[in-house]
C-alpha cells in the first residue's frame, strides 16, 4: 500500500460525517466487500455515501455507496446507462450530486464553493473517453499547462515533468506534435500523461479506450497497467475491457440501474458472480 | 492662320486690357530706358502661358497651353517681322497663331503671314508695324517641356535697320508634368485607345485615360475608407467581445441588454443607422466630425455582428474542453484565456474576415451623408466627366482589398480544417451541414452553454466548415 501523501490543511468535515467515525463504519462494513488488506484506522481515499443523481426527472444514480482505498485499482463494469460514468464524474464534481455525500481524503466535497472545487480537482485527475486534449497546444504543452497554470510550477520544471511523463507513456518523440497529428491511442496516452503530471491522489478513467480503434486499445491499456502496477496510483476505471479488469483490478464493481449490484475481487466476480444480473451481463459480453 | 479683329463687347474688354497692357508697356519701356541695352526697336512687354485645362492655376509641361507674347515698337522704329523662339523642348502644332496689333487704344488691321519652323515661329507683316504699336502674339496648342522649370521666350525681329535680337521675355514658370499626366498624354496619342474608346460601352465604362486619372483622384477617398474601417474594427472587436460575453452571461438582465443591442443593430439597415446618427445628432446640437462619426457608426454596427460570431465561436468549443480544463483544476478565467479563447480565435478568423470585408464595403454608404470616401469621389468625378469609368476605378479599389482577403479566408479555413482533422471524436455532421467554403452567420437565440441541443446546433452552424472527419464517433457506437 502506498503511503498517504501529506495533504494541506483539511477542510472541516460535517459533524454528521465525522471522518474517523465514518471510516470505522466503512472499515467494518466494507471489509468483506473490498477483499482488500488494509490496516485498521486507514481511511478510504474516496468515500461515496448514499449518492443520488438525477437529470431532470431521470434518476441516474440511486443511493450508491462505495469506498476506494489508497493505491487500489477499482474497475467499474456495467451496461450502458447504468450510471458508471455519472458516478465517476460526480467524484470530481463535473456533475453535482443531487443528494448524498462524497468524501475525498476525508474531506466533504459536495456543496463546496467554486474555488474549493478547483482545488479539489487538481487532486483528482481524469482521463476522458474522447481524450479532450487541447487541440491548439502540442502534446508537451498539453501536459505542461496544468502544471504551470494550476500548480504554478516554473516552465522548466513543468517541461521536465512533461518530458518524463510523455516518456513514461512512450511518446517522447511526439512531444511537439499537435493532437490532430496523433492517432487516437497516442492522444489518449498524452491525456493520461497530462493527468498523471498533476500527481493527483486519485485518477479517474472514463471509458478511456471506447473511442479507439481496436488495434490502438492495447497501447493505452499497457500504459494504464504500468501505472497501476508500478506507481501505486489510486485508480477508478470505467471500462468494457474485461481482460484489463481481470488482470489489473484489485476490485471489480458491477453497476446496473444506478446502483452497485455486486463487487469483489475480479476472479470471484468473473468466475462466480453472485448476482444474476452480473452473470447475465458478463455472459453477454463474453 | 488667323488674323482676327475683336468687335463689340469683346472689343471693349480688349481695349481695357490693352490700356492696362499699354500702361505696363510704358512701365517696362521706362525701366528699360534706364538699362544700358535699351537701344532696341522692339521691347518685350510680357510673355505668359495660360493654365492648362486640367492643371488648376498652374501651367503643366507637355500639355496644351496658350502662349501670349507682347511687345511694343519703340519710337521712331518700324518692325516688319518677328521671330519667336520657343524654349528648347517646347512644341506647337503651328496651326493657330493669333496676332493683335494695337496702336494706342485702337486696334488696327494688319496683314501678313505666320510661318512655323521647328521651335520658332516667324510672323511677317505686309506693312511694317509703326512705332508705339503693341503687338500681341498668341500661340495656341503649344506645349512646354514636360520637365517643367522657368522658361523664357527669345527671338529676333526685323526693322528697317536689319535683324535685331529680341530681349528675353520674363520667365514663365512651368510645373513639371506628373507621370500620371504623361500616361494620359501618351494614352491620348495611342491608336488602340482611340479604337477602344470608339466602342460606346468601353468608352463609357472603361475609358483608359479616365481610369488612370480616376485612380489618382479616388486615392484620398480610398485611404479614408481604409482608415475608417481600420480604426473602427478594433473597437468593433472589443465591443463585440463585450456583448458576446454579456449574451452568454448567467444574469438575465445582462443577457437581455446584449440581445436588445445585437438584435436592433442586426435587424435594421446600416443605411438607416447612418441617417439616424448623422442627422439626429446635429439636431441635438451634437456636432461630431463626419469621419469620426463614420468610424463610430461602423464600429457599433460591426460589433453586433461580431458579438454573434464570438458568442457562437465560444459556444462551439466542445464541452469536453471545459471539462478537461476543469479536471486539471483550472478556474474559469484560466480556462477561458488559456483554452477556450485561443481555440475560438482560430475558428472565428474566417468569419470575422468575412465580416471585415462586409464592413469595408459598407463604408460606401457613408457617401450618402457627405463623408468624402471612395464612393463620394467616384460619384463626383462621374458627374464632372459624364463617364462611368470612375465607378469602375472605385470597384477596382474595393477589389484590391477584398479579393486578397477572400483568398485569406479560404486558406485559413482549409488550414483549420486540416489541423483539426482527426482531432478526436466530434459530433456527427448534420445532414444539412454547410459547404466547406461557405461561411455562415451563426444561428440566433442559442443562449445556453449547457444545453446539448444548442451545443450541437451551434457547432453545426459555425464549425461545420472546419470539421471533415467525424467517423470516429461511429467507432464509439460499435464498441458500446
Amino acid at each position: 500500500m502506498c503511503a498517504k501523501k501529506n495533504r494541506e490543511a483539511k477542510i472541516e468535515v460535517p459533524a454528521a460525517l465525522d471522518a474517523d467515525e465514518a471510516a470505522r463504519i466503512a472499515f467494518a462494513s466494507d471489509r468483506e466487500l473490498t477483499y482488500h488488506d488494509f490496516a485498521e484506522g486507514e481511511h478510504p481515499i474516496v468515500r461515496i455515501e448514499h449518492l443520488n443523481k438525477s437529470f431532470d426527472q431521470t434518476k441516474v444514480l440511486r443511493d450508491v455507496n462505495l469506498n476506494v482505498w489508497p493505491g487500489e485499482v477499482v474497475v467499474v463494469l456495467g451496461p450502458s446507462g447504468s450510471g458508471k460514468s455519472t458516478m465517476l464524474r460526480c467524484i470530481n464534481l463535473l456533475e453535482r450530486p443531487t443528494a448524498g455525500h462524497i468524501l475525498i481524503e476525508d474531506q466533504e466535497i459536495t456543496g463546496k464553493s467554486t474555488t474549493d472545487v478547483n482545488n479539489l480537482r487538481r487532486d483528482v485527475g481524469m482521463v476522458f473517453q474522447s481524450f479532450n486534449l487541447f487541440p491548439h497546444l502540442t502534446a508537451k504543452q498539453n501536459v505542461m499547462i496544468g502544471q504551470t497554470k494550476v500548480l504554478k510550477k516554473s516552465k522548466a520544471e513543468a517541461d521536465a515533468e512533461a518530458t518524463k511523463q510523455l516518456d513514461a507513456v512512450g511518446l517522447a518523440d511526439r512531444a511537439d506534435f499537435k493532437p490532430p497529428q496523433l492517432s487516437g491511442g497516442q492522444q489518449q496516452r498524452v491525456a493520461i500523461a497530462r493527468a498523471v503530471a498533476m500527481h493527483p491522489n486519485v485518477l479517474l478513467f472514463d471509458e478511456p479506450t471506447s473511442a479507439l480503434d481496436p488495434e490502438l486499445v492495447r497501447g493505452v491499456l499497457d500504459v494504464m497497467r504500468d501505472l497501476a502496477e508500478n506507481s501505486g496510483m489510486t485508480m477508478i476505471v470505467v471500462t468494457h475491457e474485461m481482460g484489463f479488469a481481470r488482470d489489473v483490478a484489485d476490485r471489480v464493481v458491477f453497476m446496473e440501474g444506478g446502483v452497485v449490484v455486486e463487487q469483489g475481487k475480479p476472479d470471484r466476480v468473473f468466475d462466480h458472480p453472485e448476482n444474476p444480473r452480473t452473470a447475465e451481463f458478463l455472459g453477454s459480453i463474453g | 492662320m488667323e488674323y482676327s479683329r475683336h468687335t463689340g463687347a469683346l472689343g471693349t474688354l480688349a481695349r481695357v486690357l490693352s490700356v492696362l497692357c499699354l500702361a505696363l508697356a510704358i512701365g517696362c519701356a521706362l525701366s528699360l530706358a534706364i538699362a544700358p541695352a535699351s537701344a532696341e526697336a522692339l521691347t518685350t512687354d510680357k510673355a505668359t502661358a495660360r493654365p492648362n485645362e486640367d492643371g488648376g492655376s498652374g501651367v503643366i509641361g507637355a500639355m496644351n497651353t496658350r502662349l501670349t507674347w507682347e511687345g511694343t515698337v519703340e519710337d521712331g522704329e518700324e518692325v516688319s517681322s518677328i521671330t519667336l523662339s520657343l524654349p528648347e523642348g517646347a512644341t506647337f502644332d503651328g496651326s493657330t497663331t493669333r496676332i493683335t496689333v494695337l496702336e494706342g487704344l485702337t486696334r488696327i488691321d494688319v496683314s501678313g503671314n505666320a510661318q512655323a519652323n521647328g521651335a520658332s515661329i516667324t510672323v511677317t507683316f505686309d506693312e511694317p508695324i509703326e512705332a508705339g504699336s503693341l503687338i500681341r502674339l498668341e500661340i495656341t496648342d503649344m506645349q512646354f517641356p514636360a520637365a517643367g522649370g522657368d522658361y523664357v521666350v527669345s527671338g529676333t525681329y526685323d526693322t528697317s535697320d536689319g535683324e535685331m535680337t529680341l530681349a528675353d521675355s520674363p520667365a514663365i514658370t512651368i510645373i513639371a508634368n506628373t507621370p500620371l499626366q504623361s500616361i494620359v498624354t501618351w494614352l491620348d496619342g495611342q491608336a488602340w485607345v482611340s479604337a477602344w474608346n470608339s466602342n460606346p460601352f468601353l468608352g463609357m465604362f472603361l475609358k483608359p485615360q479616365l481610369l488612370v486619372t480616376s485612380f489618382a483622384s479616388l486615392l484620398p477617398g480610398w485611404l479614408l475608407c481604409l482608415g475608417i474601417v481600420l480604426i473602427a474594427y478594433p473597437f468593433a472587436i472589443a465591443l463585440g467581445l463585450l456583448f458576446a460575453m454579456l449574451k452568454i452571461s448567467r444574469h438575465k438582465l445582462l443577457r437581455a441588454i446584449a440581445v436588445i443591442y445585437i438584435n436592433i443593430l442586426r435587424g435594421t439597415p446600416l443605411f438607416l443607422q447612418i441617417y439616424i446618427m448623422f442627422f439626429g445628432l446635429p439636431m441635438l446640437g451634437i456636432n461630431i466630425n463626419n469621419n469620426v462619426l463614420g468610424v463610430i457608426v461602423m464600429a457599433v454596427n460591426s460589433s453586433a455582428y461580431l458579438a454573434e460570431i464570438f458568442r457562437a465561436g465560444i459556444q462551439s468549443i466542445p464541452v469536453g474542453q471545459y471539462e478537461a480544463a476543469s479536471s486539471l483544476g483550472m478556474n474559469h478565467v484560466q480556462t477561458m484565456f488559456s483554452i477556450i479563447i485561443p481555440q475560438t480565435v482560430r475558428r472565428v478568423i474566417p468569419t470575422v474576415t468575412s465580416d471585415f470585408i462586409t464592413s469595408y464595403k459598407d463604408t460606401s454608404l457613408l457617401s450618402s451623408v457627405g463623408v468624402m470616401e471612395l464612393m463620394m469621389f467616384a460619384k463626383n468625378l462621374t458627374t464632372v466627366t459624364g463617364n462611368i469609368t470612375p465607378y469602375m476605378a472605385a470597384a477596382i479599389f474595393y477589389l484590391i482589398v477584398t479579393l486578397p482577403l477572400i483568398k485569406v479566408v479560404g486558406v485559413v479555413e482549409s488550414n483549420i480544417a486540416r489541423s483539426e482533422r482527426g482531432g478526436g471524436p466530434r459530433p456527427r455532421r448534420g445532414a444539412g451541414a454547410a459547404e466547406p467554403d461557405e461561411v455562415e452567420k451563426p444561428a440566433e437565440d442559442t443562449h445556453s452553454v449547457s444545453s446539448n441541443v444548442d451545443q450541437a446546433s451551434v457547432l453545426e452552424a459555425l464549425s461545420a466548415p472546419f470539421r471533415s472527419s467525424t467517423e470516429s464517433l461511429g467507432g464509439v457506437a460499435d464498441v458500446r
